[in-house]
């Protein structure tokens, strides 16, 4: 039976795999670290993004303003903040369809980081925090209608130190 | 080793579903990109899209003419390569009954379309493109794409990315000896 079982994954994986050499442009997200942060402090977090071999996307600032900047939108709840939300620079690149105009791109590893702070009135838990990364790729001969890659991790938010004077029931929106 | 033969029915049961199930799947990942089947010799699907001028374009009225379709958009470098050769080509070739016709698939304003255009010089239809219409064509998920099609409407070649000028010229050669040249009414 166990026989079975390891023939049926195998089959199930051949019958669900694309056709073998379609190159698809991609940029996928490592598995992000566990992230601690103490209520009423700042804590960073690094998104480690990779593009697939053989691709480039715009950086964050691309030299024309026709080309799609890569761009992080996040969305966090009430309460936790996300700040200094920061791009690497880009590479200047030329391609064989531009040779005299290098474009400012990410290709292979880049990171995004941010700084993350919750506010002294968030109960300690574990928060999700979400997002999406807003890209658009080209090889070296064409280009791909622009995507988005959903994004998601765990924030544990930890009490910390109790702030004297401060009344953890006040409403968040009091601090704004 | 004693084989039950219902289990045995059960797993190749199993086995052909999942099979079916793949090949499925894998033919809906490969529509409208370079595994999509050829279409050429097939008629072009027909759309009416407006042009930057604010007219209703419509491909079938090209009939009589040959028409080089290009998918591009202002985000796309290739994309940009390529319009200096379209803008020569169209003089070359358009009194021979050339037509190029650029569909811009782009989430641009018309007005980015049009100051685009402009800095390129180009001289040949720009038509907005619409999801539907790429959707007509197998999705268009690479760009450049773009489509020959002889004076009858039908498909000569589609090419996806960048290439060579001297391809273009071939294809359009081709297009152009091909069906019947009647007066266009556009």
């Amino acid at each position: 039976m166990h026989r079975t079982a390891v023939a049926l994954a195998l089959l199930s994986s051949l019958a669900g795999a694309q056709s073998p050499g379609k190159k698809t442009p991609s940029v996928t997200l490592a598995p992000v670290a566990p992230v601690s942060v103490t209520r009423g402090q700042a804590g960073e977090v690094s998104l480690h993004f990779r593009v697939a071999p053989g691709f480039h996307i715009n950086s964050n600032t691309p030299k024309s303003e026709f080309l799609i900047p890569t761009a992080l939108k996040m969305d966090a709840p009430t309460d936790i903040a996300i700040t200094k939300l920061s791009y690497p620079a880009g590479k200047d690149m030329s391609f064989p369809f531009a040779p005299d105009e290098p474009l400012n791109v990410y290709s292979g590893d880049f990171t995004i980081t941010m700084l993350i702070r919750p506010l002294h009135t968030v109960m300690p838990s574990k928060y999700a925090i979400r997002g999406e990364l807003k890209y658009q790729a080209c090889d070296n001969a064409a280009c791909y209608p622009p995507k988005k890659l959903p994004l998601d991790f765990e924030v544990k938010v930890l009490k910390g130190a109790t702030a004297s004077g401060k009344n953890p029931a006040q409403s968040p929106h009091a601090h704004r | 080793m004693k084989r039950n033969p219902a289990a045995l029915f059960f797993v190749a049961a199993v086995v052909a579903a999942m099979l079916f199930v793949g090949f499925h799947a894998a033919r809906r990942a490969g529509a409208g990109g370079p595994d999509s089947l050829d279409p050429t010799g097939k008629p072009a699907p027909d759309f009416t899209l407006e042009s930057l001028e604010g007219k209703s374009v419509t491909l079938s009225a090209y009939r009589g003419q040959a028409v080089l379709l290009n998918f591009w958009a202002t985000w796309c470098g290739p994309c940009k390569i390529e319009m200096p050769w379209f803008v020569e080509l169209q003089k070359e070739y358009g009194p021979q009954g050339l037509e190029i016709v650029g569909v811009a698939m782009d989430d641009a304003s018309k007005e980015e379309i049009q100051k685009f255009a402009k800095e390129m010089g180009v001289n040949y239809t720009i038509l907005l493109g619409k999801e539907a219409v790429g959707q007509q064509y197998g999705g268009v998920d690479v760009l450049p794409t773009t489509y020959f099609i002889d004076r009858d409407g039908k498909i000569v070649s589609r090419e996806f990315g960048l290439q060579s000028r001297s391809l273009f010229v071939d294809n359009i050669k081709k297009a152009l000896g091909q069906g019947h040249p009647v007066q266009a009414q556009k």
